[in-house]
């Protein structure tokens, strides 16, 4: 096998267009839209891929054709009208620059999205079936519905051509408009649209006409498609070879992307956009069936987020351009590294989903590991060296520490970091310990292994104090000694232990346990899975409406999934508000948090979840003798100035877990916002 | 009676030693025929010693003295010492100059047996060499005190004097004689080798230089393809092997030999003179040998194969040499041992498909694809879509072009090749580059012996660039800077060829690059065998980097005395296991310099110093430092 540059760094032309490489991006909504334009965040965001060496980035996932397919409440885009025109523009200059190519997606959700914002108006579908994801019933489509959504796409088609770019795709999977009508599950039509797969395929074949009458032959069009639906009713992978074959062979499309599942229901959702718990390019045959089939370029997205691979998927045929989306916002200079021969120094996407996750609770995507992305107008990609060298000691080795050592040694100071642990990883080396959260070590382990390359004293097994501190004379110290579990204030918090002492084997799970779970993040969910899949019997309970209701949408399910599989027991709306022990045993006592109904659960273990409480012992011993005391100036902080250094004596800074208990994001913001202006 | 005594003893010494010289001269008369400039040559001989020889044996000042003072006290009382056969000049200043000469000799030849007695330098040779003090001294002690007691006027008994003469004949015996094959040979060959050398342009009283390999005439049918044998090479090739002295300058030159890589340049001199003896062997050398091979296995002869398992010559030796030609630049005496690598190569792959396996795997992907790594010649281009490089169809013209070479299919010399590229534009300079049709320009095939692969990638580039008009080739590689340069013209293709260095330095100059953020550091830069030994450009890359800012440092071996990176011709390919690897001891010099960057300029370089394990300077190409220098300041 040839090695992932050899394959990769391999061009590709579609028509006019030559790509530099098989790598991409494909559309997806980040939520960095304003106004339903791609404005300069939107731009930038992508721009740095260019940069970062990327063949293609496709932006502007579900962007809308038409009014009754809204985009504006979700950030989305709308090329509904003309006005967009002009931000396509720049974005194509923006792009082309670093040449790269850029397209966006285009669609008409139909009945998948919400009628109760923007315009008011009734979802629109093949016929009127409810749709369980948004919990609406659309109209079913009229005479004059057709003549008007076809031609919204045509018109939409040409801004995209006037707006520069260099083509587009439509969006026919997931439950969209078009493929609504190839699904037998929703499309109930008897007239000519309905019935037969050659009826249900006219729509999207009338659109597409459309499309290449108003942009001609010449234009970059395809689609975006699934492979095969993977529901009893849905689309099987013959119907997806057919509808791709057909839709190739009249010359309607250049290229298809085809992912695998669709988005109906939690699971099925989760399913489609993979996270860590499944292997790499799950659905790689999809697409592969589909390029035996069709003369046209074949692209494909999932769960790709190594350059091994992603060469694999090409070299052996599967597919012409792999998209690597969410490695891509782990490492936007994915490519560039690739070329540079600087494999180790990417930042590999670890499939946390945290990005994902963060839009469809009307979020913006940001990276559990990489604060810049999205971030780039502020936040850079590449850090500059400082005009001064300094000498920074950094206490505590987890994601904010290593953070801020990295930064600090790209910076060009001279770097010391200390550890009490024998390795370094903090609180990730704890939460990786749970069943399939295992992958969360790959972000320290590249943070331990940059700061590693970059020179960073690391002493570990040394417990840092005030004295030793400062007999290193430090111009800055930067606290990061993360967190200690909250154990939670009810009468005999003393008899329940935390998910820590679980996770790292202080306390085997044995016999009965309940798992209460304070916060409904993946902590409580994956320490119950971690007892149950050691033979404990777990009952989990939470005062949360379900369980873990804070994880987002492509983790949840599969938390759900796993704790039903291991006959964990899932008791909701509950607080725990005493133990008490009974002989070798606990009592847990539950109160139903409507009816203050107590119950009572007699166990062998009482395990809690309450997130943590900060490790400020060396940060207020230290306090006092710092020039700054301690002090993080917020306005230079959000201004992107730096901080104010003494000439003599140290400044002091807090951040991550050590300040408050939040997460690996806000330890690595904390981190890298402070030290790239140090 | 004296007199008559001390010139017979001479005469009858020079006389049998010209006879001795004769047969000698029918060895190298075995070899094929050469056109050659006799007389020119003569003419040119004594200014091509002063000049080009000098310059070469001054570079050791020491050695430049005894040489200069034994071999002209030699000289001239030998002159003296014949005059003396005639009565008339039988006069005591006569005797006089000659005590003075021979006075002269005998200072030289005590320093010589300073160095071989008390110095000892390793890389010279033992055996006969070792009697060679004792002869200078005694025929110049002999002689002096015989002159003095002449110009005295005769005090000394004469059975006494007669029996100096006597010593002193035995000395110039032992010194004269040598001619047949002791140290005295290089005299006479070293002269004649120098009329008639096989490339009078390198002389000063030539191009100066003269690097370039000979085209090879595949049609010819009744002699084999390149030596196989002794008697393959041409007569005044094995007159060079002759005129050898044994020295050591280039087995201290060699980067093969230094790794521990069974080659060492002197031995393999030898090996060919010896070869010339029938039936003989290697015994009686007395040097060091190519490193883990033994002395004696084999038989000589000029019609036995030079090279095999079994043969004077192993294959391993032969295939060891990287043709970065320090042997020949430290050579006293002219020798050119890469055209003798490759005429023994160029036997081996064209007539005994002999090559060793990594290389011959390459020479068959040059053959079927044009290109050593067997990759289509339309992803030449792959590395540079998004920089959309202008591609000069038949019938274009353009200011530069671009030549690429094999760094454009290596991920790591593309990214030199982009910062070339970026540069060009920056400057304004209006290029192009031949896409796919350009081909591999044959360096590596003609290195490893292939002269058929060459000649037939030479001749179909020659007919591409024919075809295209334009002011310049440049290019970043200096292997393809010397095939268009020096060896296409043999071809008939005859253009002006630039090597990026200069390209860039010209630019630096014109202002049409501007340093915006100068380098500010120390650097050392590692000369590229091929840009510098075989054309001679030590300045224009310490020029570029002195114009960017950087603190340039000098590494032990730079500039013409550079040492190779163990990269040239096919060496990599052939991969002959040494002590160490040769990039390896490169980058020590590098290391002791301090500085933390190596610059760079040749793509075979980056690869093989890049591949030397950390820690260790960080490996630039002059391009990119150029690129980071001059980036426009927002």
């Amino acid at each position: 096998m040839p090695s992932p540059a050899e394959t990769l760094l391999k061009p590709l032309t579609i028509k006019h267009l030559t790509l530099r490489n098989r790598v991409m991006s494909t559309s997806h909504a980040p939520g960095y839209g304003s106004e339903g334009k791609p404005k300069e965040r939107y731009q930038l965001y992508h721009e740095e891929k260019a940069k970062g060496g990327i063949a293609l980035t496709m932006f502007g996932g579900s962007s809308s054709v038409a009014v009754d397919s809204p985009a504006a409440p979700w950030n989305q885009i709308s090329v509904a009208d003309d006005s967009v025109i002009p931000f396509l523009r720049e974005f194509s200059d923006r792009v082309h620059r670093h040449g790269a190519a850029l397209m966006i997606q285009l669609t008409h959700m139909g009945r998948r999205t919400r009628w109760d914002t923007e315009h008011w108006l009734p979802t629109v579908s093949a016929s009127a079936r409810r749709e369980p994801a948004h919990r609406n019933t659309p109209k079913e489509m009229e005479d004059w519905d057709f003549t008007r959504i076809i031609a919204s796409f045509a018109a939409a088609a040409r801004r995209c051509k006037e707006g520069g770019l260099d083509g587009f795709e439509l969006s026919a999977a997931h439950g969209h408009l078009i493929d609504q009508f190839w699904s037998p599950s929703v499309n109930r039509r008897t007239d000519k649209y309905g019935g037969s797969l050659e009826n249900r395929m006219r729509f999207g074949i009338e659109v597409f006409e459309a499309i290449r009458a108003e942009v001609g032959d010449d234009y970059i069009v395809g689609i975006r498609m699934s492979g095969d639906e993977l529901i009893d009713d849905g689309l099987t992978n013959e119907d997806c070879v057919t509808i791709a074959r057909t839709y190739a062979e009249r010359g309607l499309i250049d290229f298809v992307n085809v992912l695998g599942g669709q988005a109906r229901d939690h699971m099925a959702h989760a399913i489609s956009l993979p996270n860590m718990s499944f292997p790499v390019a799950p659905f790689l045959h999809l697409p592969s069936s589909i390029k035996r089939e069709v003369g046209i370029p074949v692209f494909h997205a999932q769960r790709v987020t190594d350059l091994a691979t992603a060469a694999r998927a090409v070299e052996e045929g599967h597919v012409d351009m792999v998209a690597m989306t969410r490695a891509h916002i782990a490492d936007p200079h994915l490519m560039r590294k690739l070329a540079e021969g600087r494999l180790d120094d990417v930042r590999q996407c670890v499939g946390a989903g945290y990005c994902i996750d963060r839009i469809y609770v009307g979020g913006d995507a940001l990276c559990i590991q990489n604060a810049a992305t999205g971030r780039e107008a502020t936040m850079p990609h590449v850090i500059a060296k400082a005009p001064a060298r300094r000498r920074v000691v950094v206490v505590g080795a987890g994601p904010a520490g290593l953070e801020a050592a990295r930064v600090c040694a790209e910076r060009g100071h001279s770097v010391l970091l200390l550890e009490r642990a024998p390795a370094s990883g903090g609180q990730i080396s704890v939460a990786a310990k749970a069943t399939w959260r295992e992958a969360l070590t790959g972000i320290t382990r590249w943070l331990t292994q940059q700061a590693v390359r970059l020179g960073v004293e690391i002493r570990y097994g040394v417990e840092a104090t005030a004295a030793l501190v400062q007999a290193e004379q430090p111009d800055v110290v930067i606290v990061a000694t993360g967190g200690r579990p909250d154990r939670g204030d009810f009468p005999g918090a003393d008899l329940a232990v935390t998910t820590w002492d679980v996770l790292t084997g202080v306390v085997e799970p044995t016999g009965s346990v309940l798992m209460y779970d304070g916060t409904g993040q993946h902590h409580g969910a994956s320490c119950a899975e971690f007892m149950a899949t050691r033979g404990a019997l777990v009952e989990i309970a939470t005062p949360d409406r379900m369980v873990a209701e804070e994880v987002g949408t492509t983790n949840q399910p599969i938390h759900l999934r796993e704790l039903y599989r291991l006959g964990v027991m899932m008791t909701t709306n509950h607080t725990l508000v005493e133990v008490y022990p009974e002989g070798n045993r606990r009592v847990a006592v539950l109160r139903n948090d409507y009816t203050h109904e107590e119950e009572e659960r007699l166990v062998d273990q009482i395990v809690v979840e309450l997130g943590t409480q900060p490790n400020d012992g060396l940060y207020l011993d230290l306090k006092e003798q710092a020039a700054n005391r301690g002090q993080t100036d917020l306005d230079r902080l959000l201004s992107g100035q730096p901080q104010p250094v003494p000439t003599s004596g140290y400044a002091l800074f807090r951040i991550g877990d050590a300040v408050a208990g939040r997460n690996i994001h806000a330890a690595i913001y904390d981190a890298a916002r402070l030290c790239k202006d140090l | 009676m004296i007199a008559a005594a001390l010139s017979t003893v001479t005469l009858t010494v020079l006389l049998v030693g010209l006879g001795l010289a004769l047969v000698q001269a029918r060895r190298w008369r075995a070899g094929r025929s050469a056109k050659v400039g006799v007389w020119a040559g003569l003419a040119a001989l004594p200014a091509r010693y002063l000049v080009d020889v000098h310059e070469v044996v001054g570079r050791t000042p020491f050695n430049a003295r005894f040489h200069a003072l034994t071999a002209g006290g030699f000289l001239a009382s030998l002159a003296l010492s014949v005059a003396l056969a005639l009565p008339p000049l039988r006069h005591p200043l006569l005797w006089g100059l000659l005590a003075l000469t021979l006075a002269v000799m005998l200072a030289g030849g005590m320093m010589v047996g300073y160095r071989r007695r008390v110095l000892r330098p390793a890389e010279l040779s033992g055996g006969r060499f070792s009697r060679l003090p004792l002869a200078l001294t005694g025929f110049s002690a002999a002689f002096l005190l015989v002159a003095l007691d002449q110009s005295a006027g005769g005090i000394l008994p004469v059975w006494l004097v007669l029996t100096l003469v006597a010593v002193g004949g035995w000395g110039l015996a032992e010194l004269v004689f040598g001619v047949w094959n002791g140290p005295l040979k290089h005299a006479v060959h070293g002269a004649l080798h120098l009329a008639f050398h096989p490339r009078p342009a390198r002389f000063h009283d030539g191009a100066g230089r003269d690097t370039g390999l000979r085209p090879l005439d595949l049609a010819q049918a009744d002699a084999p393809l390149g030596a196989g044998q002794a008697v393959d090479f041409a007569w005044n090739r094995l007159l060079g092997f002759d005129a050898c002295v044994q020295c050591g300058r280039c087995e201290s030159a060699c980067p093969a030999y230094a790794a521990g890589l069974p080659l060492n340049p002197k031995k393999l001199v030898q090996d060919l003179v010896l070869s010339l003896d029938d039936g003989s062997d290697d015994r009686a050398y007395a040097g060091h040998g190519h490193p883990g091979r033994p002395v004696g296995a084999a038989v000589t002869g000029p019609t036995r194969p030079l090279v095999g398992a079994d043969a004077l010559i192993h294959p391993d030796t032969l295939w060891a040499c990287t043709t970065c030609r320090a042997c020949v630049q430290e050579c006293p005496m002219m020798i050119e041992h890469v055209d003798a690598v490759v005429d023994l190569r160029r036997f081996q792959t064209l007539e005994r498909g002999a090559t060793p396996v990594k290389a011959a795997g390459v020479l068959e992907e040059l053959r079927a694809t044009d290109t050593p790594s067997g990759r289509a010649l339309d992803r030449r281009l792959d590395w540079a879509v998004d920089l959309r490089l202008p591609v000069l169809a038949a019938g274009e013209t353009c200011d530069t072009l671009l030549w690429l070479g094999d760094g454009a299919f290596d991920l790591r010399n593309q990214r030199s090749l982009r910062a070339l590229v970026l540069l060009l534009r920056r400057a304004g300079v209006e290029f192009a580059v031949l896409g796919a049709a350009e081909l591999d320009c044959g360096d590596v095939a003609r290195r490893l012996g292939d002269e058929a692969t060459f000649q037939d990638l030479a001749r179909r580039n020659i007919q591409t660039l024919e075809a295209r008009r334009f002011r310049r080739i440049v290019t970043a590689d200096p292997h393809a800077f010397h095939c268009l340069r020096n060896e296409y013209p043999a071809l008939g293709g005859r253009w002006t060829v630039q090597h990026h260095s200069a390209v860039l330095l010209e630019l630096l100059t014109s202002g049409a690059l501007t340093v915006t953020r100068p380098l500010d550091g120390p650097v050392a830069y590692h000369d590229p065998c091929y840009l510098g030994r075989y054309n001679g450009e030590i300045d224009a890359p310490r020029a570029v980097l002195d114009a960017i800012g950087a603190q340039r440092r000098e590494m032990e071996r730079s500039g013409l005395r550079s040492r190779c990176c163990g990269g040239g011709g096919g060496a990599p390919l052939t991969d002959v296991v040494g002590e160490r690897r040769i990039p390896d001891m490169r980058m020590d010099d590098a290391r002791a310099t301090g500085a933390p960057t190596l610059a760079v300029g040749c793509p075979t370089c980056t690869l093989m110093l890049e591949g030397v394990v950390e820690p260790r300077p960080q490996v630039a190409e002059l391009a990119e430092l150029v690129l980071t220098a001059t980036e426009p300041t927002p």
